[in-house]
This record gives structure tokens, sequence and C-alpha cells, in this order.
């Protein structure tokens, strides 16, 4: 299973928000992007699952170009965990979690959840640590259950390709570094794909093989991140200064930033 | 939240102020009574509702907002006396030449105090008790006509002639009507009454009830509307009880300004006796639906409907 | 409750079936003329075939008039609640409902078109009123959506302006009518099921059951598409082409109702609402449920309003507004 994207470049109204980027997803590996707010990360996974339409370049999913595939195929093959959409109608953890198993229904718009689709789904629970909220509401959960939820869903689909836009957003320290783990277990034991795009340097750090640093829409460095992770490259990105050494445990690169106080010139104006 | 700077704001404020200043003058000039058209003697008539109405004692400027008032109004002489009528009013031919101030429904209150009327008619077939209130405001007398009754129709006539300075036209038409509806109410007076069912519309079914003049005209005609002690003037009517009615007439009110509208018989009539003899008649809805001198044409036809072998016919 | 299947539906959908037909005996035996209870079972179980010593009278009572104005009741309730929850699914809100939204006005130009312009051809009637729910569901579409789906300010925004605009265009067209006709189409524009026509309730019927199957045979797409329209795409949802199905089966089962009865409001809220308080908001349960219950709801508002003031009639919309407004202020406050 293979997600290819080739001399990607997404423009609309004069505006450039992915410049020519070439990546290509590979089984067991998880890949970070990371880049300042704007720089196209999240445009750039939208149209590696083919939502978001391309200017120019080519989506390719286990070869074939993404717009020859039905909708259901795709979603098979790729599953998003995003910032989840205002839930306006009660419906239960566990049927939050089935909606992942529509993409396998036989019938496409009717039809029933087999045995095998509860079995999945109360694995996933298992796994995202929700089976006690099962028949609870959605509404009912904590900001950083619900984002569990949405993991739980897109793993349901045993999609072996995952894109996951900032899905440690509302996650405490614990579920953060939990969700993460989950994402690497299912590459590690499942040869899954992933795409993860993150504010977060540190944790991409430690779950990634490889880090993608975007800015305004291009690739700027990419590589294993002891090799892109370094004071003089995120200087260039996020234009900001950083320390970077050795974490204590994991021996991977462990960036701090250096916060300056901003310097309040007499004769400017007040903001 | 969006933050203005000053000078946005002082502009917003000026732009404000000026709007509520024309607002303001809007509203005082709207409220300003206009000055009563006649300064002279008034005297006070009661109208349907009830209403004791100051008019004054000349009246030379008269608005009638209901098609069977302004044929009252020229029956009676005083055609040269309306400067306003609605849409529909289409009788006689000379109305056609007076100026429209509105539909029965909606009348136009600029338009009507543009021409200056001392009286405006109102009827409230037309439902307008409301616009009676706008018309208080400008010091032009309003006067409500209701009758539910030929008994009301004729007092109608005769108010409307008091009203106008011609009462004693007034009376000798009201006479003429009274013995047109004597002499039809001495030819059917031995006649078993016929059972008869009025049907103002089909689909849906409205029909004439309590209330309705229409009810008493149907009685003075010969013939016992089946709807009659039905509470309203006009009512809608299950299909139902009009099946079960069994009328051995219909009336339909067509035709005239109405056009082609209830032609036909209702589909819950249909197998009605009244039906399978073929007693179904259609009247010229004009002399119908219009209460005043013509309704005594509507009773005359109603009459040799129902009772052919008492007119020679 | 955890979650629906197919056996909590079945059981379910035939509860309802089972009350529905209940309540089509049971009115049947109601009315503004009494009609002997017994004679009148025994002719209803014979399908009209023994007059089981029924006057020819009251005959005529139960088959010509009564049935097929409960039918019509039904497929219309059934319409309009089917309806109410596509629109629902399709819009994200538990509050859009094709009265409130002007879709029904759309619906009542269309069918004022025709009869203005085409009066005795009946057929006329439905297909303009598809056409015209057709277009109002377009506006009010493209006027409620923003970025986080229809949030209810903006969908009672856009179906506060469809329906004023409209209320103005069934005025222009009054107008062009003459003013005897207007009560009649006042009362019409509330919802009148008393002119049940032989040519067009077959249609109504037929319409109404195949629209709550289309809806049905989709849910599991609407099941997506309600709780976002990035999340359904992502999960394998064609939203797209579910979309124009909804638009067009949505529209014409309110053009089909509003053209057999005018505007019955409130139903396409309150059933919806009622059926997923009860069952969920699994819509493979939820537009069965609303269908079936959607046709009692009218049926028994039928009946209060050709019953309470007989032989005068009551326009069932009236009914309708009377429990369905409180409601839709108590959901107004709980969202």
């Amino acid at each position: 299973m293979t997600l290819e994207g080739h001399n990607i470049t997404v423009a609309y109204d004069h505006r450039i928000a992915v410049a020519d980027v070439t990546l290509s997803l590979k089984q067991g590996e998880i890949t970070s992007i990371i880049g300042p707010n704007g720089a196209g990360k999240s445009t750039l996974l939208r149209t590696l699952n083919g939502q978001l339409p391309r200017s120019s370049g080519a989506v390719l999913l286990d070869g074939e170009p993404i717009e020859r595939l039905n909708r259901r195929s795709i979603s098979r093959r790729i599953a998003v965990v995003a910032q989840e959409a205002e839930l306006r109608f009660p419906v239960t953890v566990v049927e939050f979690v089935l909606g992942g198993r529509f993409a396998w229904a036989t019938h496409s718009g009717w039809g029933w959840e087999t045995e095998r689709d509860v079995d999945i789904a109360e694995s996933v629970l298992r796994e995202t640590e929700l089976s006690d909220l099962s028949a609870r509401l959605m509404n009912e959960l904590s900001g950083g259950e619900r984002q569990r939820a949405l993991m739980a869903r897109a793993l349901a689909t045993e999609a072996p390709i995952l894109l996951l836009d900032e899905p440690t957003a509302n996650l405490d320290l614990s579920h953060q570094a939990t969700l993460l783990s989950l994402v690497r277990a299912r590459c590690d034991q499942r040869r899954a794909a992933a795409l993860v795009v993150t504010h977060d340097i540190n944790l991409a750090s430690e779950f990634a093989d490889n880090i993608l640093l975007m800015k305004q829409g291009r690739t700027v460095h990419s590589g294993k991140p002891e090799q892109v992770l370094t004071p003089e490259i995120l200087h260039d990105v996020f234009e900001i200064r950083v320390l970077v050494d050795a974490h204590p445990v994991t021996g991977g690169p462990r960036i701090t930033p250096v916060h300056e106080p901003i310097s309040v010139n007499r004769d400017s104006r007040s903001v | 939240m969006i933050y203005y700077g000053r000078s946005v704001r002082a502009r917003g404020y000026y732009c404000l102020s000026a709007l509520g200043l024309i607002i303001c003058l809007m509203l005082v000039s709207a409220c300003t009574p206009r000055e009563a058209a006649n300064q002279g003697a008034t005297r006070e008539i009661t109208d349907d509702l009830g209403r004791r109405v100051s008019i004054p004692a000349k009246v030379d400027r008269v608005i009638s907002l209901a098609p069977n008032l302004t044929e009252i109004v020229f029956a009676v002489g005083a055609g040269d006396r309306l400067v306003g009528r609605t849409s529909y009013c289409d009788y006689p031919p000379e109305a056609k030449a007076i100026p429209v101030v509105s539909d029965t429904l909606h009348p136009n209150l600029e338009r009507i105090i543009a021409l200056k009327p001392q009286v405006v008619l109102v009827s409230t077939a037309s439902q307008l008790e409301v616009f009676t209130q706008q018309l208080k405001g400008q010091n032009i007398a309003a006067f409500v006509t209701d009758p539910h009754d030929l008994e009301g129709v004729f007092r109608s006539i005769d108010q409307i002639g008091e009203i106008v300075g011609e009462k004693d036209k007034a009376n000798v038409l009201v006479q003429k009507l009274r013995e047109r509806t004597n002499a039809v109410e001495q030819a059917v007076r031995d006649k078993q009454p016929v059972k008869v069912f009025y049907q103002a519309s089909g689909e849906p079914l409205y029909t004439a009830g309590h209330d309705s003049y229409i009810t008493d005209l149907m009685r003075r005609a010969g013939g016992a509307s089946v709807t009659a002690d039905v509470p309203g003037a006009w009512p809608k009517f299950s299909n139902e009880s009009a099946l079960a009615a069994r009328p051995e007439a219909i009336i339909l009110p067509t035709g005239g300004s109405m056009g082609a509208a209830n032609a036909n018989v209702a589909e819950a009539l249909r197998q009605s006796p009244a039906v399978l003899q073929g007693r179904v008649y259609k009247i010229n809805d004009d002399h119908l639906s219009r209460p005043g001198p013509r309704l005594v044409d509507g009773l005359e036809e109603m009459a040799r409907a129902l009772h052919p072998d008492a007119f020679g016919t | 409750m955890n979650r629906v299947t197919l056996r909590k539906t079945i059981i379910a959908c035939a509860a309802m079936a089972a009350a529905l037909l209940l309540a089509i005996v049971l009115m049947s035996l109601l009315g503004s003329e009494p009609l002997p209870v017994r004679a009148s079972l025994c002719a209803l179980a014979s399908f009209g075939t023994n007059a089981c010593g029924l006057t020819q009278d009251q005959f005529d009572i139960l088959f010509q008039i009564r049935l097929p104005r409960i039918l019509l009741a039904a497929a219309v309730g059934g319409s309009l609640a089917t309806a109410g929850a596509g629109y629902q699914a399709l819009l994200r809100n538990p509050l859009a409902e094709p009265y409130l939204l002007g879709i029904s006005n759309g619906a009542a130009v269309g069918t004022m078109i025709a009869l203005v312009f085409f009066g005795a051809i009946e057929w006329t009637r439905p297909i303009l009123a598809f056409s015209g729910a057709l277009l109002a569901t377009l506006a009010v579409y493209r006027l409620a959506r923003g970025r986080a789906g229809a949030t209810p300010e903006r969908l009672i925004l856009a179906g506060v302006i469809v329906t004023t605009f409209l209320s103005s265009v069934i005025v222009f067209v009054t107008v062009l009518m003459d003013a005897t006709r207007i009560r009649s189409f006042t009362f019409w524009l509330l919802g009148d099921l008393s002119g049940a026509s032989k040519t067009l309730l077959p249609v109504t019927i037929v319409i109404a059951i195949a629209g709550a199957l289309a809806l049905t045979l989709h849910a599991r797409s609407l099941n997506l598409l309600m709780l976002g329209e990035r999340d359904a795409f992502d999960l394998g949802v064609e939203v797209g082409r579910v979309r124009i199905v909804v638009f067009l089966v949505a529209s014409l089962l309110v053009g089909s109702s509003v053209a057999a009865s005018g505007s019955v409001g409130y139903v396409g809220l309150v059933v919806p609402h009622l059926a997923r308080l009860s069952l969920g908001s699994d819509n493979r349960i939820t537009i069965p449920a609303a269908a079936l219950g959607g046709a009692l709801f009218v049926i028994v508002a039928d009946t209060v309003a050709r019953t309470v003031i007989a032989p005068r009639e009551l326009p069932v919309g009236a009914i309708t507004a009377l429990i369905g407004a409180p409601l839709f202020i108590y959901l107004l406050r709980r969202a």
C-alpha cells in the first residue's frame, strides 16, 4: 500500500497554498509534516486523500491516479483523523465508531453492520481505552475523549494509510503519547503508513521516521529527525532560536525554543 | 469584535442623528390630523358596527370600498359625488370612470387621503375594521355596513341615502325594492319550501351560514337552507354533512365578476337529489354577493328557480 | 440503547404500521355525520364490497369522502415527515423543516401558478409544486451553508428570507386572482385535506411510499452526512450524489403534499424529532418511523380539524401548528 504525491501544486485566488511538493509514504513508517501556520500542511494532507483539487501534479494510491478511484475504494485504504465537526445529533460512541465500517458495507447506502464490524469496533474501543464509554453519547465526552473516538473510528476502517491532522491538539499529556503510540503500533505490527501533521515538534521527533518541513507551501527540508531537527534549519523555518539536545530517555533530538523578551522602543506607537 | 476608530464613530453618530430627526419629522407629519373638511354642522349616524359616526351636514366627496356600496351610491343618484372606488366596482358602467383606490382587501391610504373624501364607505365583507381606525386618525369619517338580512340591506340603502343627501331618492328606491320583495314572498307563500344548498365555493366547500344575508334571502325565495343554523356567515363546510343533507336544489353563484369560477357542483354533492333531478341553478354572482339593490334581482332569480310554477314560467 | 439493529428496526416499524392501520380504521368512524359503528367496521373489513346495512349515503360518506381523506392525510403526513428528516440530515440541523424553511411556500407558489394558468389540468400541480419546492430548497441551501454546515442561526435566517420572499410572491399571484377566491386560498395555505381528488390521491400515496423508501435506502450515508460533510467524505460517502438525491426526493415529497393539500406546517419538525427522541438518531430506523409517525400524526390532527366544530371545519395546519409551534420553541431553547 503506497500513497505518493508528485509535484503537487495547489493554488487558489492568486495564492499558492502548496508549491511543487513531492512525497511518498512508505509502509511501516510515520512521516510528520511540521511548519509554521499557513505553510500548507493541512492543504497538502487534504490533497492526498482526494478531497481538495490540485492545480498540477499527481497523487497515486497503489500506483493509480486517485481521480480514477471511487470514494469507497479510497476510504478503505486511506483514513483521516482531523478536527471534529460540531455534533448536533445525539449519537453513541459505538455508533460513531461503527461509522468507520461504512466503506466496507456491501450495499452502499443501506445495509447493517456485520458481526465482524461490531468485533472490530469493540477492539478499537479497547485500544483507545474507550470501552467503558461505548454506550455514552458523544456530546457527553470531554474534548480528549472525543479525539480518541475519532482515532478509534479511523482505526476501525482498517485502512493501511492514516492521515492525521493535528491529532493531539486537545489531548492531555498522557493521551498524546498514547495516541501516537497507537499509530506507531499500527505501523509496526500491521505495516500501516502514517502522515502526521502536527505543531508539536518534540512528539514528531519522538515518533516520526521521516520529517518534512514546510514553509510557504514548499518543502524546505526533509529527512530523519536527527538530520533535520537542527537549530539552523529550525531557525530558517520558524524564525525562532532553539536549543537542540539529546532526549535523556529516547536519545533523539529534543527541541527547546528560546524565548527572547520583546523590546519596546520608546519612540514607537503603542500597539 | 470590531473596534471603530474615533472619526468613524463620529460620522456614525451624525448619520444616526440625522436619520432620527428625519424619522421624527415624518412621524409628526403623519400624526398631525388634517383640518376637518367641513367646519360646519355635523350629524351623527350609527353604523352597523354600533359606531356613532360624525358626518358633515353636506357631503359631496365620498369613497366606496366595496362593489355593493358603489352600486348603492349610484342607485340613489349620488354617482357624481363618488370620488374613489375599488378595482372590483364595475356596476353601473359609469362607475368605471371613477379613480381606483384599492382592491377590496388592501386599501391605499395615501391615495384615499389625496382624494380628500369626507366619508369612506366600508363593508365588513371586506374585513376592513382595522383600516377604519387609520381613517379616524385622518379626520375622515368611516361608515361601516354589515347587513345580515334583507332588511339590513334596505337600511344600508336608507343610511347611505341620508349620508349623501339623497334621502328621498333612497326612500323611493327602498319602497320599490320592498314591493318586489313582497311580490315574491306572496307568490311562494303557499309553496312547500325547497331544501336548498348554497355553494359559495366548491373545492374547498364554503356555504352561507346563519349570519349571512343569503340565508334570509333564500327563506324569502321559498327555500329552506340546509345550512341555516350553521354558526357564522361563510363557514367552510364538511363534505360529509353536505352529502348527508341531501338538498333538493343547489344554488351556484357564478359568472359576473367571478368569471368561470364555481361553475361546478362540489364532488360531495354529485349524487344529491338536486343534481340527479337537474335542479342546479347558476345565478349571476353579482346579484348575490353584493348586498345592494341588485340583491332583489338575485331574490327573484332564486325564487323563479326554486318555484317555477309560481311565476308562470 | 447502544446501537440500532435490523431487529429493532423491524419491531419498531411493525408496531408503528399496526398503530397506523388502527388509526385509519378508528378515525374513519369519526366525522361530522354519525355512522353506525358495527356496520361501518363490517363494511371496512370487506373492503367496500359489502354494505353491511349502511344506507347508500352512509356508504358514500365512508368510502367516497372519509376514507380518501384519511388516506390523503396519511400520504401528506408521511411525505412531510420524511422530507423533514431528510432536510435535517442534509442541513445537519434538527430544526430544518420544510414549512419553516419556506420550502412549502415554494411548492405553494408552484401550485398557485398551475391553478392560475393551467387550472383544469390536475397533474400540472404536483409538477409545478415540485419545481417550486426544488428552487426554494436550493435557495435555502445556498443561503444557510457556512463552513460549519448550517448553524441554527443561519438556517432560521435563510428560512425567514426565503419564506418572506415567497410570501410576497404568493400575495402577488393572489392579486391576479379575483377577491372571491382569496378566502379559500387563505384556508388552503394553512392546509386543507378536504379536496382528495381521484387522480391525485394515488399519485400522492405512491410518491410518499417511494420517497420514504428512497431516503431509507440512503440512510446509512445520511447517518454519516449528518455528522459532518467532510467526515462523511473521508469515510467513503459520495457526498455530492447523496446530496442531490436528498434534494430531489425531499422536494418531490413536499411538492406532492402541498399540491394536494396546501401547506401543513410543523409535521416535518415534530415527528422526526419525536422519532429521534425515542429511537435514536440512526436514520435507518428514524426515517421509516418518521414516515409512519407522520401519517399517524396528520390523520389524528385532521380528524380533530374536521370534528371539533362540526359541521364546520378548521384547516388542519392550524391543529399541527398548535402542537408544533410550542414544541419548536422548546427545541430552540434547548439547542
